[in-house]
């Protein structure tokens, strides 16, 4: 676990950020629960399904739930519910409210805003995973008072409907593994007009019945009709309208998810108690400059998404609400039942979700393993993009190179230090004036000769854009902006004015299909001026950061298109932003539409689907330790949340790090997914080679560490864009029945290459303390000493040294020529890592493809899967692609390409006396003779496994071969 | 932003925007070949065109790298000699250059052609840019005593000897290690040091840059280091060069060292360098030739500056001598005035001036005094106290406004300064503050500034009390009897008196009250005239240290900075002028107008390390030792600290200022070029940058 200590100097400022007190709807949500909580088991909770309403058919059932609203009258308000069950085996509940639904509600301040509760979320969230299953059905054998539908793979799962009061339970292998409204927390705001009640009536008690309810169950009006805060009102034209509810897993103490925070992985209890939170966890994307470590606070993106995991059972939920979000986190230890001998107590993880506005929706997965439910998410809500091949080497960025010189300087300076390195990046301070779509003609005079010198060794350029326009005359960006109404308007419905880095501005509407056109428009060659085909773009502040607005946001009655309020879209609004640059960057001119580039996006806010158009970063970190340290937990945290791309500011973005800090944290930063290093404006300048001796060094080595891995880390991507797969993985999810591990957040593996790095995160370590899972053997990436597991090993980690173990019965491909850029690694051959593991067998995969097109989606890519067998002492090469049109031509380009070397880590002691190796190829004549290879033998020694080498078997990489170990 | 960089001339920008434009367009509008064989194909099409703004490295400053880089360290046979060779020398020697002209041998160049020019731009021609090409002239000397022969493919002459067996080789700087001869080149790295594979990229992981495992270590157990520089590039009609080993058979024609493209004879993606020396090399000579040209009068003009500043040394030290005869006289003239004033104030101690002052009781005196002074003290006391209450609510109304301050700044706008402010008024605000005002103290304070009277001293009780018992009065008694004598004799027995008084005093028995009563003209006149041979005196050492310590200050080799001193030269980036003036300061002026801004005041001239590129004009550093002129204590920066610059000279023919970098909030770096450090050849030698160098 990471300290939670930190700096007293540099640290947030709480009073800018709402607490849960200061949140109307959450302090109510909480008092509700309080409320119900404190009359325990003689609470009533006042939703009940309608028994009689109650339809199913293709999988989807149907019902109306009455809330009660007064008990004296009987008076109850229509909320519709659906049930969907899919064919992935997911479930979903949508509660919605008729009265909103139909639009018989009035609206004060004569506002223009929607009447219906917001349900455009999975118009945004969801792209897939939405067939209905077929064979859900309803059991018959539900007891009075409750329905039972059957569904899920091989009919394993049940949901058990409970009608009043309303809740559900989902079970799987007749276990009970999630709980809706067990603890009758459920509550939906519906809408009321506002009574306005002078103030004398309600002292003569007139009023007394319904003040009392109101009092009873905790309702605080106070903050029904307007709320202010940071000097801004909130006029509320719907007053009153959170949903809420809890959700109860029996039997587990672990939950994961609901990036992004800065706490641990396995989250934390929120309502006090000692280590424990006092606030909940909140969703509410925000700018939050210095953020602080080991925190419930928001930050600037929202993943509704949460695992619960106990031994070899994980389960989920996907809260679909864009609006402002809590999370409350009890964990409940129940001591074991006298009576039933021989069971012992266990843990209930129980959670209460509330949202400010929105319907309740939520998907429910029955896993039951982590990656299941991780898939089921993400088929859901999208698989990560399968970026660029440039996307995932080395990053270099700056708030500023301040002219394209210091940019060509830089260039030439990493060339010069034979450091490698794809992508340079440009702050807001290129454009003239803060406004995007220009250049400042001072600084940067030549931006294309800039370009175009990256582009000589295949770099890329990346450059900021944000969603704030510029107010000011003669700006055409804005005059169209405003020309078209394609801004976010305020309450009153005309264009809203706020203030961000350029001063007075605008800011685009995204949910509007035409700003959306509008915005790809701006991207093409020939209007955004000097730019080129290796101009990638990064938004940043789109959650939107507004300098002068409540919570450093929009005020929640701004309007959208369609008139929806920003308080109902707010979480969503960062990801429709980068959804309309990645729709700009897929063409930027007529030739590109016949043969469209991966695009590549940058986030810093972002939503459930974010992460099929590009990557994140966990935004203004600190060059600190223990921001070192909190990345790898929020990395993590991001790659089960189905957002892996991610990375975090190497360095730290604030402040400037010892070259010792600086050396580690590229260390790590070689296992982010996104690598980037970047500075605030007022640091030193840190580039690698100015480091010096030995750090210059050592960081040149972790980087081209990275770039000798990126086939593994391709192939790692290659999986999380089509099943989900986190990129990198915390133990939890790759040992899933490990008890011990489940909190293990300081440590990751690489995709499913069974490398296991351990980045050091503390001043002046010698060493660190690895977690080994399995009973399997590890050995060190570096010299091969062997770790057997399970338990925690003290691994050598001086100052050069990464701590990574290979897990045994993995094959790892390697690229080990050093280039400039990864560009032009395009046709070097590969080594392949073969780590014997204790069964003496180990197997790996290699994806690979043009590393820019889309081709690959008409087969021009290499997919093969490395099998070692211990019992034949065969290494073969089998093809796992499925050929397309564009296959053939493809392979052509790779023919040259060859397995150049193969490594074996705990090879057996009988190749001792071998010289050589058989190496047969397919497509070869059956009678030609089979091709010999040199092997050398390497004894164990000083607890360093023994190896051997396949001198050049010369064997192309996309076909298929065997080498036989055992001729 | 306040810092720019400097632009090339407007020329080059021009020539690189037209390049520019032209690689857009045909990056954009290219239709991608549905037949291409390679996706690389596909970023190759297009005409390919000169980025002239492009700097190049030298290919000293290349080698350098792959020492430090590649920790390659000469052993005992493959020593320095054997890189450069008796005939490399020979042939230096011959060619009619000095020793110092071998020695600093960057030779920069760009060829400035059009890919177009050139004839074999047939269809398949995809090279993606043409470049410039620097190289080092003892390079090609090697390469012309060196010989065709026929070794492997990237091996240099000097390292020939070691691929002659026909059957093994032994890796070069691991002799136990033998493989067959068919192992060489074969694109698979057996050698730890990397000496079989000098014509493929295979070895070229065998760095301390890269991480390593038992594999690459497993017959040395050492660091891992190439015993080869890089492939080696003949660069026919142009000058031989190593090539990193990185980049062969990467796809790119990398003409700035490799004119011939021959490191990429894989043509790995089907990429195709043409080769291109005659055309690079005519180009290198003729801008070469200018360039030595514009050294030869480089130096001409450092010659000129030498002169002017020994000129100007010369002056100095003449004014040093005279000053130094100017002194000796004043010393004589004050030691003669001394003895005038000493001979003129004894004549004039025997007189006695009555006092015009009325003399008045010694307690009168001291209550005079007393009262004038606690009057000033109540004064004083008072306009403290003001200034204090206005200094108090002054702070007051500060305190107020930084924490409001603190409370409304809004953190987004992630302005470091004013996070420091904001951090430095929290640990202002947590400090002990003193004691707070105390009423009582302020009580007293009224009390004490009350008038005397109010406080019970009435001054008049003890004003105006004569005390009789006086010295004055006793020297009358003594004089006395004068009056009686005759005029004539009463003249000389005062004249005895008076000197008998002398005598007196001189021996400390009589007090003397003549000087604190007045001088005599005589006196004041002697005491002037000390006193403006004294100043004279003064001014004059103090020039002579001046001049001494002028001449003692470092101008830098051969004094040369004391020809320039004072003077400035200027240059446009961005929206400043920037001016830096030598020996004094440098200046960053807005051209919209408004004041200038000191980067800092000169403190001292240094010697520093720098490894730039040159650009093909040669307006560059380059690599190693040069001369840096440090400025100090600048305005004070929002947000940092005092401006300063370290000003980085150059050898260029015409005194001018390249490139303006901040390299720290507030810390500039200025490299401009002068004729100064223009050393025999060009630019100053580097000293122990590059072993090589020495030879």
């Amino acid at each position: 676990m990471r300290g939670n200590t930190i700096c007293r100097s540099l640290s947030v400022k709480h009073e800018n950020f709402k607490t849960c007190a200061q949140s109307g709807f959450c302090k109510r949500n909480r008092d509700y629960a309080d409320h119900a909580s404190s009359l325990s088991s003689s609470w009533d909770s006042p939703y009940k399904l309608d028994s009689s309403s109650i339809k199913f058919s293709n999988g989807v059932l149907s019902g109306t739930l009455l809330k009660t609203i007064d008990t004296t009258t009987a008076e109850t308000v229509r909320l519709p519910l659906i049930i969907t069950f899919l064919e992935s085996g997911t479930a979903r509940i949508t509660i919605d409210e008729e009265r909103r639904q139909t639009g018989e509600i009035e609206l004060r301040h004569d506002s223009k805003a929607r009447k219906e509760r917001y349900n455009e979320a999975e118009k945004w969230a969801i792209v897939g995973g939405m067939q209905l299953s077929s064979g859900a059905a309803v059991s018959r054998d539900a007891e009075a008072g409750s329905t039972k539908v059957v569904y899920g793979p091989g009919s394993t799962f049940e949901a058990v409907i409970f009608h009043a009061p309303f809740g559900v339970e989902f079970e799987r292998g007749g276990e009970t593994q999630i709980k809706f409204n067990e603890k009758g927390y459920m509550n939906v705001e519906h809408w009321r007009p506002k009574i306005e009640k002078p103030i004398e009536e309600k002292k003569e008690g007139e009023d007394a019945t319904s003040e009392e309810v109101a009092k009873e169950i905790g309702e605080d009006e106070s903050t029904w009709w307007e709320e202010s805060f940071g000097g801004n009102t909130d006029s509320k034209p719907r007053g009153p309208e959170s949903v809420g509810i809890d959700v109860t897993f029996p039997g587990y103490e672990h939950v994961y998810g609901i990036a992004e925070h800065t706490g641990p992985l396995s989250l934390k209890q929120t309502r006090g108690g000692e280590g424990n939170f006092n606030e909940p966890y909140r969703l509410y994307n925000s700018d939050v400059f210095e953020y602080e470590l080991d925190s419930p606070m928001t930050l600037y993106g929202s993943i509704p998404f949460m695992q619960a995991h106990k031994k070899d059972s994980t389960v989920g939920i996907f809260w679909l609400n864009a609006a402002e979000t809590w999370i409350d986190i009890v964990k409940a230890k129940v001591s074991a039942n006298p009576l039933s001998l021989g069971i012992g107590g266990h843990t209930d993880t129980q959670t209460h979700w509330f949202s400010e506005s929105g319907l309740i929706d939520v998907f429910v997965f029955l896993g039951p393993t982590p990656k299941d439910v991780v898939r089921s998410y993400s088929e859901l809500t999208g698989y990560t993009q399968l970026p660029q091949q440039f996307a995932i080497g080395y990053h270099q960025c700056r708030w500023n190179y301040v002219t394209d010189e210091d940019v060509r300087d830089v260039d030439r300076k990493f060339d010069k230090h034979l450091i490698p390195y794809d992508v340079i990046w440009l702050d807001i301070e290129y454009t003239e004036g803060k406004k995007y779509f220009t250049w400042d003609p001072l600084t940067f005079p030549d931006p294309l000769g800039m370009q175009k010198q990256l582009d000589a060794h295949d770099r890329k350029l990346v450059a900021i854009i944000d969603p704030h326009i510029k107010n000011e005359g003669g700006y055409s960006v804005v005059d169209e902006l405003k020309s078209k109404d394609l801004a976010v308007h305020n309450k009153d419905d005309t264009i809203y004015e706020g203030w961000c880095w350029p001063g007075s501005s605008y800011w685009i509407d995204c949910f509007s299909p035409s700003a959306r056109k509008w915005w790809a428009g701006l991207f093409q060659y020939a209007k955004f001026p000097s730019s080129a085909p290796n101009l990638f773009i990064w938004n940043d502040m789109n959650e939107p950061s507004v300098f002068n607005g409540p919570e450093t946001t929009m005020p929640k009655d701004n309007l959208h298109h369609g008139h929806w309020e920003h308080r109902d879209v707010h979480n969503i609004n960062g990801m429709t932003l980068i959804n309309a640059t990645y729709e700009a960057l897929l063409s930027r001119n007529k030739a590109e539409e016949k043969s469209l580039r991966r695009p590549f996006v940058l986030t810093r806010s972002f939503y459930s689907g974010s992460q099929r158009l590009g990557a994140m970063w966990t935004g203004d970190n600190q060059a600190s330790w223990d921001h070192l340290a909190a990345s790898v937990g929020m990395i993590l945290s991001m790659g089960i949340s189905g957002f892996p791309f991610a990375g975090a500011d190497v360095g730290g973005f604030f402040g400037n790090p010892s070259k010792e800090l600086l050396t580690r944290w590229y260390q790590a930063g070689a296992f982010y997914p996104f690598f980037r290093g970047h500075a605030h404006i007022d640091t030193r300048r840190r580039e690698p080679y100015l480091a010096g001796a030995p750090y210059t060094e050592i960081i040149t080595q972790a980087l081209r560490l990275r770039y000798s891995l990126l086939p593994a880390w391709y192939t790692a991507f290659y999986q999380a864009s089509t099943s989900g797969t986190p990129i990198v993985q915390p133990n939890y999810y790759v040992h899933p029945g490990d008890e011990k591990g489940l909190a293990v957040d300081d440590q990751l593996y690489l995709g499913n290459t069974g490398l296991l790095a351990k980045p050091v995160t503390s001043e002046g370590a010698e060493s660190v303390d690895i977690y080994l899972a399995d009973a399997e053997t590890y050995y060190d990436y570096f010299d091969f000493t062997t770790y057997q597991g399970p338990g925690t090993k003290t691994i050598p980690a001086p100052l050069e040294k990464i701590p990574i173990l290979m897990q045994g019965g993995h094959i790892v491909p390697r690229r080990e020529r050093p280039r400039r850029s990864s560009g032009l690694m395009k046709f070097d051959p590969f080594t392949l890592v073969v780590v014997l593991g204790n069964s003496g067998d180990a197997e790996g995969e290699l994806y690979l493809d043009d590393g820019e097109s889309f081709e690959y989606e008409a087969g021009a890519y290499i997919h093969r899967k490395f099998a070692y067998s211990g019992p034949t002492s065969t290494l073969s090469s089998e093809d796992l692609s499925i050929e397309g049109k564009k296959t053939k031509q493809y392979l052509q380009t790779m023919m040259d390409v060859r397995v150049e070397k193969i490594i074996i880590i705990g090879a057996p002691e009988s190749w001792k006396i071998k010289s050589e190796v058989g190496v047969s190829e397919e497509g070869t004549n059956k009678s030609t003779p089979v091709k010999k290879a040199a092997l050398s033998w390497h004894a164990a020694s000083g607890g360093k496994a023994a190896w051997a080498v396949v001198r050049n078997p010369a064997v192309a990489i996309g076909k298929g071969w065997k080498v036989d170990f055992a001729s | 932003m306040n810092i720019a960089s400097c632009p090339a001339s407007t020329k080059e920008i021009l020539l690189a925007r037209g390049s520019s434009a032209e690689w857009l367009r045909q990056r954009t509008l290219a239709t991608p070949d549905a037949n291409r064989t390679s996706p690389a194909d596909q970023k190759h099409v297009g005409v390919p065109s000169l980025d002239i703004t492009r700097h190049y490295a030298s290919f000293a400053s290349q080698t350098k790298a792959y020492d430090e880089l590649y920790g390659w360290v000469p052993s005992g046979r493959v020593s320095h000699d054997a890189v450069l060779g008796t005939d490399g020398r020979i042939l230096l020697r011959s060619s009619g250059l000095s020793l110092k002209r071998k020695l600093c041998m960057w030779k920069r160049l760009a060829a400035t052609t059009w890919l177009d020019d050139f004839p074999s731009s047939n269809a398949t021609f995809k090279m993606k840019r043409v470049v410039s090409l620097l190289c080092f002239n003892y390079a090609a000397s090697v390469y012309a005593a060196g010989g065709e022969g026929s070794r492997p493919r990237g091996v240099g002459p000097e390292f020939a000897k070691f691929y002659k067996d026909a059957v093994t080789f032994s890796c070069i700087t691991n002799l136990s290690v033998n493989i067959p001869v068919g192992r060489v080149n074969d694109d698979y790295c057996d050698c730890p040091d990397g000496s079989d594979e000098p014509g493929t990229s295979a070895c070229a992981h065998l760095s301390p840059l890269s991480p390593h495992t038992p594999v690459d270590q497993s017959h040395t157990g050492h660091n891992i280091s190439l015993a080869l520089p890089g492939f080696y590039c003949k660069n026919k009609g142009h000058t031989p060069t190593y090539v990193p080993f990185t980049s062969v058979n990467d796809g790119i024609c990398d003409y700035e060292l490799c004119c011939d493209g021959s490191e990429e004879w894989d043509h790995v993606g089907g990429v195709k360098c043409e080769d291109i020396c005659q055309q690079i090399g005519k180009e290198f000579r003729k801008l070469d030739e200018a360039r030595q040209k514009s050294l030869g009068d480089a130096g001409r003009k450092r010659k000129e500056l030498v002169a002017e500043a020994g000129r100007l040394r010369k002056e100095v030290e003449d004014r040093l001598m005279t000053l130094g005869t100017e002194i000796e006289g004043s010393e004589l003239k004050v030691k003669q005035l001394e003895g005038e004033l000493a001979e003129v104030e004894r004549r004039e101690k025997g007189k006695v001036v009555r006092s015009a002052v009325q003399k008045v009781g010694k307690m009168g005196a001291l209550v005079g005094l007393a009262k004038q002074r606690t009057q000033e003290l109540r004064e004083t006391l008072e306009r403290v106290r003001q200034e204090r209450d206005s200094s108090r609510s002054r702070l007051e109304e500060l305190e107020s406004v930084l924490s409001t301050f603190k409370e409304e700044y809004n953190p987004n706008f992630n302005d470091e300064g004013v996070k420091r402010a904001v951090r430095a008024w929290e640990d202002y605000a947590a400090r002990d503050k003193g004691p707070e005002p105390d009423a009582a103290h302020d009580r007293d304070l009224n009390a004490i500034t009350q008038s005397d009277k109010e406080n019970g001293i009435d001054w008049d009780e003890y004003e105006g009390e004569e005390d009789s018992d006086t010295d004055v009065c006793k020297s009358y008694s003594l004089y006395a009897f004068e009056n009686y004598l005759p005029a004539s004799l009463r003249g000389w027995v005062d004249q005895k008196l008076r000197d008998l008084r002398v005598t007196l005093i001189d021996s400390g028995i009589l007090a003397d009250t003549g000087s604190s009563s007045g001088e005599s003209k005589a006196v004041a006149d002697a005491q002037q005239r000390l006193n403006s041979a004294r100043n004279d005196l003064d001014n004059s050492r103090k020039s002579l240290t001046e001049h001494k310590e002028g001449l003692d200050k470092d101008f830098g080799p051969d004094d040369i900075f004391r020809a320039l001193k004072g003077q400035c030269i200027s240059t446009d980036s961005g929206e400043y002028t920037y001016e830096f003036c030598f020996m004094d300061k440098t200046t960053q002026k807005p051209k919209k107008g408004g004041g200038h801004t000191n980067m800092g005041n000169f403190v001292r001239i240094e010697r520093i390390m720098v490894d730039e590129d040159l650009p093909p004009n040669g307006k560059g550093l380059g690599t190693g030792e040069r001369i840096a002129m440090k400025h100090e204590n600048g305005q004070h920066c929002w947000n940092g600290p005092n401006r300063a610059t370290t000003v980085i000279l150059g050898c260029a023919e015409e005194g001018e200022i390249w490139k303006i970098m901040e390299e720290e909030k507030c810390v500039y770096r200025m490299e401009v070029g002068t004729p100064a450090v223009c050393e025999a050849l060009g630019q100053a030698v580097p000293k122990k940058a590059d072993g090589r160098d020495e030879l």
